[in-house]
């Protein structure tokens, strides 16, 4: 025992406090998909339907087939083109690095409802290239409503994800291991291969471990580009068990949950255990400062900036500019000028609704306040574990991980039930609180680590000089730990500003007429089909992000730890 | 008066036991050194002294309050113990500036604010450091940042002050200057200080206590003279000083001193381990680098040695002599110019111990 288990009663009730909340909806869950009706049904029986029902039919077969090659197949395609974005802009000399890598962070920070609505309008079926390309040569040759389709869309769409672990790892990477390597009669290109790789195997590892959990969970692209061919993954089959039953079976979709999530706890205790592991490879590092880029050469500079310049044409110019010209317009096709289109209208209708124009503002609100209550929290979780090797410091690190494991659907979903028929929580449900708490436990994760790491940056005799000076642990947290802190914070604040306003799939199930949020409208909408609106929501989503972007970036926040 | 009384203090880390049974006491203006190689636990010690660390067993006393007693659970946190700590990082806090630093301790004890800005004033003004006090830490020199930090532990006067390398930050003009004026100070308040340190030049010239420590426990303490100079065990007599360290037989013969033979050569010398020969067969010899005379003339009781080779020291010169298998190193103030030279090794300085 050290001086970590101070303060002990603030650190177990804060600790048991979060594991209610993460506890509770995983339990209501797995209780809900054992009863033969939803769990407030006098009816209700303990009962294994709801399983027999999916074992039995053959649509959840299909989509948790589908499910499968979709998160295979954006590891496929996402790690290493991740991983060799992450080379070229790290460890070459290739022209523009510096502002090419916040260009390819983009599809990180749009919602991925968006960014799929962005493929719909820009290379669909009738959007503005397949139009334009096919008035020009006749056919054109793809769909993107196929699961090759989503499939490369999503895993080009994660990108960043792996570039952001992989670029990372590189830049940790101490330059003497290389110059070693070098010293002792390697080419450049030789130690790329014989030393940078293995030394970041770790970080594409543990990446690909990640994306094969976020393919898991992925629900937006599939949700836009897949329904209407009818290919379902998981999350999308939950989604619309309803519609197929035409009730509501939560005892259903509790049990695909389950199924769910026996897929992806044992992908993120693979992750943690990936994580720590990579941690040890990087521990070695120093930080020399590098000076040996490998030099690309005239040719070598115009096929990586052709990848890079491809790679950002149709995953960023394609989606976005899509987004951006369908706000502005009602009418296209071939033999149509666009520029003749231009309109208000889209804009006019959103503001003119008040669900809609209710929905900008509540995301506003949630994103900025709400931010920065979830910090507030996410700060006295991070307290309550910071230098805590207990019992409850290991049960801190277990309830951060149960989140991860459930889509923000199906939070949204286990929420909004437990609004619905906790006592005290009733009169919360139709308000933003109850959107605020199901966000915080989405974030939680992300959020802990940025707050994490930054309470780690304080030294630790920082604290016990402070403590034998006089001061209690409360009073050194005060003193000493959150002044030091405090810029972090504000980035951390700009960061999850950002994870709250591209949410779309907590508010699905939760949000009630007053406490609607643009990405849950937008799935909302898509069902009745009205593009005119999403277009100018997205767009909307948009801006919303950029603005978020440029003060975390003025705010100083680290994009990744 | 006793400021703080270590008993049988213990601890564990994951199986394997870091401090084994340390026990001593230390006095009002008196400075305690712990001294010891990386590993011997004495910063850990330290620790438990301040509260930092929790160890399973053992009773600590502080002016009087005890803190630390396992069999009545006693265990107060740092805060309540009435201590300061300089760190060996200083841990200045950086969004503080100087005044504030040394103010923060005042401020927690609800001091009023005239009282604490004189008090403040005083020390800062005493250590040289007046015309600093609006500085934030990182505008400060390393030796000024340690001034600091020793102001900030003294400020409200503390029962012990506990210092963990205090000197190993400073560059070593700048650390004998702080020998001297450390010592001064804490003599001049008149209160307990406990130091941790590895340099035993440093605990020597600082502390009027040395307690030399290895594997968690105590293996001799006293005062700096007869640490150096009447070590207990081989341990701390090779840990002191530069020696000549030889193994060989020891023989005794009544009525005269002992004598070690060693790979042919016979030296007289004491027996000075605390226990008493555990093997004939297998003793060690200490010789201080310092006690050997070497000269290039033969005199009674000196023995012919070759000289594989002199170095210069600046202040000194070292000899590298060698006889058949045996090599000794010593000390002189000219170059040896002969291939051989005579050594008078003296029984008094061939300290005999059990390895």
């Amino acid at each position: 025992m050290s001086l970590a288990a101070q303060a002990p009663r603030f650190r177990a009730t804060v600790i048991l406090t979060l594991f209610a909340m993460v506890a509770a909806p995983a339990a209501l869950i797995i209780y809900q998909s054992f009863l033969s009706a939803p769990f407030f049904d006098e009816a209700a029986r303990p009962s294994l339907e709801a399983y027999q029902f999916i074992l039995t039919d053959p649509e959840f077969y299909r989509a948790l087939w589908t499910t499968t090659l979709y998160a295979v197949g954006m590891v496929v395609v996402a790690v290493p083109l991740g991983g060799l974005l992450a080379f070229l802009i790290t460890r070459t000399d290739l022209k523009g690095r510096r502002w090419l890598e916040p260009l390819v962070l983009v599809p990180m920070f749009l919602s991925s409802i968006v960014l799929a609505f962005g493929y719909t309008v820009a290379v669909g079926p009738s959007g503005f290239v397949t139009i334009a390309f096919r008035s020009v040569f006749g056919a054109a040759p793809w769909s993107i409503y196929t699961l090759p389709g989503i499939i490369l869309i999503g895993g080009l769409s994660h990108v960043p994800t792996v570039y952001l672990y992989v670029a990372s790892a590189m830049r940790r990477l101490p330059s003497d291991l290389e110059e070693a390597a070098r010293t002792a009669g390697a080419s450049v290109w030789r130690v790329s291969l014989d030393v940078t790789l293995p030394m970041v195997l770790p970080a594409l590892v543990f990446s690909a471990a990640l994306n094969l959990l976020l393919g898991f969970e992925t629900f937006g692209i599939p949700l836009v580009l897949g329904d209407p061919n009818g290919i379902l993954v998981l999350t999308t089959y939950i989604y619309k068990v309803n519609t197929i039953f035409g009730a509501p079976t939560y005892q259903v979709m509790a049990a695909v949950t389950v199924f769910l999530i026996l897929i992806t706890l044992p992908l993120v205790f693979i992750q943690r255990r990936l994580l720590r592991h990579a941690r040890r490879f990087a521990a070695v590092g120093g930080k020399g400062a590098r000076t040996n880029l490998l030099k690309l050469g005239a040719a070598g500079q115009v096929i990586a900036l052709s990848i890079i310049g491809l790679w950002l044409l149709v995953s960023v110019v394609l989606p976005v500019g899509g987004i951006i010209l369908r706000a502005f317009v009602e009418n296209w096709g071939e033999g149509i000028r666009l520029s003749e289109q231009l309109t208000l209208a889209n804009f006019q209708r959103v503001f003119e609704l008040p669900s809609l124009s209710r929905g900008i503002v509540n995301t506003i609100l949630l994103a900025a306040i709400g931010g920065a209550v979830a910090v507030a929290f996410y700060l006295v979780v991070g307290l309550a574990g910071h230098r805590n090797h207990g019992r409850t410091g290991t049960l801190l690190d277990y309830s951060v991980l149960v989140p991860r494991a459930l889509p923000g659907l199906i939070v949204g979903l286990a929420f909004f039930w437990l609004f619905l028929f906790v006592p005290f929580l009733v009169p919360l449900r139709t308000t933003l609180f109850s959107l605020l708490i199901a966000y915080i436990i989405v974030g939680l994760s992300y959020g802990l680590r940025i707050i994490q790491a930054t309470l780690l940056q304080v030294a630790p005799e920082l604290e016990e000089s402070a403590r034998t000076a006089g001061a209690d642990t409360f009073r050194t947290w005060r003193d000493v730990v959150i002044p030091l802190v405090r810029p972090g914070l504000a980035g951390a604040w700009a960061m999850i500003m950002i994870v709250f306003l591209r949410e779309y799939a907590t508010g699905v199930y939760l949000m009630s007429a007053g406490t609607e949020v643009i990405g849950s409208l937008m799935v909302s909408l898509l069902t009745s089909g009205a593009m005119d609106q999403i277009a100018a929501l997205s767009f909307i989503s948009i801006l919303l992000t950029a603005v978020g972007l440029t003060l975390a970036l003025r705010l100083g926040a680290k994009i990744h730890d | 008066m006793t400021d703080l009384v270590v008993n049988n203090v213990q601890k564990w880390l994951g199986g394997v036991q870091i401090l084994s049974g340390a026990s001593f006491v230390a006095e009002k203006g008196r400075i305690v050194a712990l001294l010891g190689a990386s590993g011997s636990g004495k910063t850990t010690l330290l620790r438990c002294i301040a509260g930092l660390e929790q160890p399973e067993l053992g009773i600590i006393r502080i002016g009087g309050t005890t803190v630390l007693d396992d069999k009545a659970g006693v265990a107060l946190p740092p805060e309540q113990r009435q201590i300061g700590l300089v760190f060996q990082s200083y841990a200045l806090w950086p969004h503080r500036t100087v005044f504030d630093n040394v103010a923060y301790g005042l401020k927690l004890r609800n001091v009023p604010a005239g009282e604490i800005k004189a008090k403040v004033e005083a020390i800062l003004e005493k250590l040289g450091l007046a015309h600093l006090a609006a500085r934030y830490p990182d505008q400060l020199s390393g030796g000024q940042q340690q001034r600091v930090a020793i102001c900030r532990a003294l400020v409200y006067e503390p029962k012990v002050l506990l210092l963990d390398e205090p000197l190993s930050n400073l560059d070593a003009k700048l650390r004998e200057e702080a020998r001297f004026w450390i010592r001064k100070l804490i003599l001049d308040l008149k209160i307990c200080a406990i130091m941790v340190t590895h340099d035993q030049a440093e605990a020597l010239a600082i502390a009027d206590q040395v307690l030399l420590l290895k594997g968690g426990s105590i293996v001799q303490s006293g005062t700096p003279l007869e640490i150096y100079s009447k070590p207990e065990t081989f341990y701390a007599a090779d840990f002191m000083g530069t020696n000549n360290v030889l193994s060989g037989r020891l023989v005794r013969t009544s009525g005269h001193s002992d004598m070690i033979d060693c790979a042919g050569l016979s030296l007289a010398g004491i027996w000075r381990d605390r226990e008493p020969p555990a093997d004939a067969n297998s003793v060690r010899a200490v010789i201080r680098m310092e006690a050997i005379s070497v000269s290039p003339e033969p005199s009674p009781e000196s023995a012919p040695f070759d000289v594989e080779g002199c170095i210069y020291l600046g202040e000194k010169w070292e000899y590298r002599l060698k006889r058949g298998d045996l090599r000794l190193r010593a000390q002189g103030h000219e170059p040896l110019g002969a291939a051989i030279a005579h050594c008078r090794i003296p029984a008094s300085a061939t300290w005999l111990y059990n390895p």
